[in-house]
């Protein structure tokens, strides 16, 4: 167990990768200017090739690279990266991850179809490449002139670091005007004990690829001009600039450094100059600063791979220090020892905010989910030609990582089905005057304690008419029953359903409607559908924030304590005494409202009196208000939600458990159900009537 | 560890843990057995199955507390200094699964010879036959080796 696979280890780092790759892919195919994408997909690639060769993956390596040698003339900016450029490296990229999730299922002849995909694209591009490079020359240099730079060689007066100059920054603020190939001098650089640790002994030898006046240059020296002698030439007959930044040409690629002729000292110049003297040790670094915060920008935020059941673990830890932790709140509380109370309250503190920590750690924004589907959405929007804008919204909506897991298929359904069946065909659309592109958004948003995910199209809507005949034919509604729409809608969930007439490879509309249903409400979820004719159809998804500690309300019904989530929770009110002795209508006047109530007790088959001033808890759940009926409203208790077993499954009144500071189980009520339960027995009860 | 349990009282002695309910003896594969402890508050869960009435908190778990004697159809008694809850570990769907078992009184861990093992008799029990496992002798008793994931599917 302690000693990981080291291959498997690859594969996580490269599914990290391939997700770069593949935002970085897509997000080029619409903004193709962006060299920071470029970059970024680039040193993707780059270190697969790398850990794949170090890994034994040979093959991928050798694909690798030839997709990164045919990417190579994108990153230089002599090709744009075009749609169809980057339809083939995702199928490069598709190709690469199953060489290294499961290399048997590939095939040799596909890898080489895709890289000739690859060359054909990149070489056809061939001739537009002068015009991007003349483009590109032309924004650095003014038109007409053929300067391709500057060759400088700077030698500053010994005692200019006592004048509070810095060399290395003048360097810099050259290589902004454009990219500089800076390499030290270090002739002068005396032996140690002869070396003044306040001089500057080092001289650099700079070539500038860029074609700007030799004012500029001159403006970046122009507060040193007294303590340095410059040298400055024109640069003739130079490669192209490459456009990458300084630091990759001197980190990874040899290459294009090979053809500037280089004075022999180049590189262990550095080192020596490092040695000397400590302090003079910026002065022997002549690469421009930034490098060390790009890198750490590059790698975003350092992650820990930890496994999940460890955090599930942590959690449950946590939940029973919380659990401890009330009680010796409660005991200290009690008490009149001031020294135990204070350490309880130091406690007390401890306990949340190491609670909050534990449960942000398993908590993953919805983004990372989010982000599979640009390339669900930029697949089928192709296969289907129906362009499609793909908006996502709440990509940091934090969602439990086991959620997260749930939700994929779910909205591959939903999104799948939006795109097949929401968006009309550009013909449509265009016909009822619509903006040619379809559009769909996936939202995520806090509201409460529930995470609403919606996915929104503007297509046709949902078509009523035909869910209803459907439902007919299949028997599942007589000829002429009086439903509603959302009523009829609700037919696209029952398995088998489907009304699209012609079933496509993709969805039917209501093919996997069921499961995902059946999902949500596994999740302890709700789905909502509302469709407008014309304008498009929203599904929403409720999901509850399950694994997390809720707030919640402590009440007693009989012997029992239960908890209500105080996110259900309207008000409380006294149940009157004539309510109370009422047993044929069940119904509050709130303010002038109806609202049923519920008899906690009866629920709960509770023995014993009731109390005698029966307590109302107002829940709202939906669109409706219900009252329970309890016998005491304890308060506010910090509910660390632990799941029933399997062999309570069949109990739905319940979400789970909790454990109350005395070290009891507490069971928390599932409104939604309790009150779903109660309509059907009402229905069941007014069809016994009626019978 | 429960997979080879077969193996072993084919191959010789078993190790179960004795225990009693209402007049009856029932040996429980040790294998299976987590803890016992003394009994705790128990929280009735409405609406559940009746054997597995009510959950208890075992070091911070919340888990389903079992009561063998309905699936038995035997009375139930009234805690007594004797009772127990002998929590053990079962595979359900291939997820392992804490059950507390309320247990009149806990008598020992001991060993039970493959030569004692009797087949379940088809006629003379009140009990559904797939409860059962199978029936062995101990000390000239007959002791009910109950087939726990059935019970409580």
């Amino acid at each position: 167990m302690s000693a990981m696979d080291p291959t498997e280890v690859f594969r996580q780092e490269a599914s990290e990768l391939f997700e770069v790759l593949e935002g970085a892919l897509l997000d080029l195919g619409q903004r193709p200017d962006d060299r920071e994408l470029v970059d970024s997909a680039f040193r993707a690639l780059h270190t697969i090739k790398g850990s794949g060769a170090m890994f034994g993956f040979d093959k991928v390596a050798s694909f690798t690279h030839e997709f990164e040698t045919a990417f190579d003339r994108v990153r230089k900016g002599e090709i744009k990266p075009t749609q169809e450029l980057i339809s083939v490296a995702l199928a490069a990229k598709d190709y690469i991850r199953a060489l290294i999730e499961d290399p048997q299922s590939t095939d040799d002849i596909i890898g080489e179809a895709i890289l000739d995909d690859l060359k054909r694209f990149v070489s056809a591009d061939r001739s537009d490449a002068p015009v991007v490079e003349i483009a590109e020359a032309a924004s650095l240099a003014p038109a007409g002139s053929k300067q391709a730079g500057w060759h400088l060689y700077l030698e500053f007066e010994s005692h200019i670091l006592r004048n509070g100059s810095n060399p290395l920054d003048l360097l810099e603020d050259l290589c902004k005007l454009g990219p500089c190939f800076v390499v030290p001098v270090t002739d002068g650089v005396p032996f140690l004990d002869e070396m003044e640790p306040e001089d500057c002994y080092l001289k650099w030898d700079v070539k500038l690829h860029a074609a700007c006046d030799k004012d500029a240059i001159d403006d970046v020296f122009m507060f040193v001009q007294d303590e340095l002698k410059l040298t400055l030439s024109p640069l003739e007959h130079v490669e192209p600039p490459a456009p990458a930044p300084l630091f990759q040409l001197l980190d990874e690629e040899p290459g294009p450094m090979a053809e500037t002729p280089v004075p022999p000292v180049e590189l262990p110049a550095a080192p020596v100059a490092d040695q000397p003297v400590a302090k003079s040790e910026p002065k022997s670094e002549p690469r421009p600063e930034p490098k060390p915060e790009a890198k750490r920008e590059e790698r975003g935020i350092a992650t820990v791979r930890v496994q999940a059941e460890r955090l599930d673990e942590l959690m449950d830890r946590v939940g029973e220090l919380v659990i401890a932790q009330a009680r010796l709140t409660q005991l200290a509380a009690s008490g009149s020892d001031l020294s135990i109370k204070m350490i309880a309250e130091e406690i007390e503190r401890l306990a949340s905010s190491l609670r909050d920590t534990t449960i942000g750690a398993r908590m993953v924004p919805i983004g990372s989910l989010f982000g599979r589907f640009r390339r669900l959405v930029h697949d089928l929007s192709r296969d289907l030609s129906k362009p499609v804008e793909f908006v996502t919204t709440g990509e940091d909506t934090e969602l439990d990582k086991t959620m997260i897991e749930c939700l994929a298929d779910p909205l591959v359904h939903l999104i799948r089905n939006a795109i097949d069946h929401g968006i009309e065909d550009t013909a449509t659309r265009a016909a009822n005057g619509k903006a040619e592109q379809g559009r769909i958004e996936l939202a995520a948003v806090h509201s409460g304690a529930q995470v609403l995910v919606t996915v929104k199209d503007n297509g046709g809507g949902l078509n009523t008419a035909r869910i209803r005949a459907k439902a007919e034919e299949q028997g599942l509604i007589a000829a002429g029953a009086v439903l509603t729409d959302h009523e009829i809608h609700q037919f696209l969930f029952h398995p088998g359903f489907s009304t699209a007439q012609t079933i496509s490879a993709l969805s039917g509309r209501g093919v996997g409607m069921d499961v995902v249903k059946r999902t949500i409400e596994n999740m302890r979820g709700t789905i909502d559908l509302s469709t407008r004719p014309g304008q498009g159809t929203t599904v929403t998804l409720r999901l509850p924030l399950t694994l997390a500690i809720i707030e919640g309300l402590l009440i007693r019904v009989g012997e029992g304590r239960y908890i209500i989530p105080l996110s259900a929770v309207e008000e409380c009110v006294e149940l009157t005494a004539e309510d109370e002795r009422s047993r044929g209508r069940n119904f509050l006047n709130v303010r002038g409202n109806l609202v049923p109530f519920l008899r906690l007790r009866e629920i709960m088959s509770s023995s014993g009196s009731p109390d005698k001033h029966q307590k109302t808890i107002i829940i709202s759940t939906g669109e409706s208000r219900v009252g329970l009926v309890a016998d005491q409203i304890i308060g506010n208790h910090q509910t660390v939600i632990k799941s029933l077993s399997k062999l309570h499954s069949d109990v739905t009144i319940f979400s789970g458990a909790t454990i109350l500071g005395d070290g009891t189980a507490a069971l928390i009520l599932d409104v939604a159900q309790l009150v779903s339960l109660a309509q059907s027995k009402v229905e069941k009860q007014h069809i016994n009537e009626a019978a | 560890m429960n997979g080879n349990l077969d193996s072993e009282h084919q191959s010789g002695a078993m190790q179960v843990v004795m225990i009693g309910l209402g007049e009856e003896k029932f040996a429980l594969d040790a294998g299976l057995v987590r803890e016992i402890i003394d009994p705790v508050p128990v929280t009735k869960v409405a609406g559940a199955r009746a054997f597995v009435p009510s959950v208890i908190n075992v070091r911070g778990n919340v888990i389903p507390l079992a009561d063998l004697r309905i699936r038995f159809g035997m009375p139930q008694l009234d805690d007594s200094a004797d009772t127990r809850i002998v929590v053990i570990e079962l595979d359900f769907d291939g997820e392992p699964v804490l059950v507390g078992l309320t247990a009149d009184k806990v008598y020992e861990v001991t060993e039970i010879a493959q030569t004692d093992v009797q087949q379940t008799p088809r006629v003379g029990m009140h009990w559904k036959p797939e409860f059962i496992r199978f029936i062995a002798k101990w000390r000239e008793e007959f002791v009910i080796v109950p087939n726990m994931e059935r019970i409580l599917n």
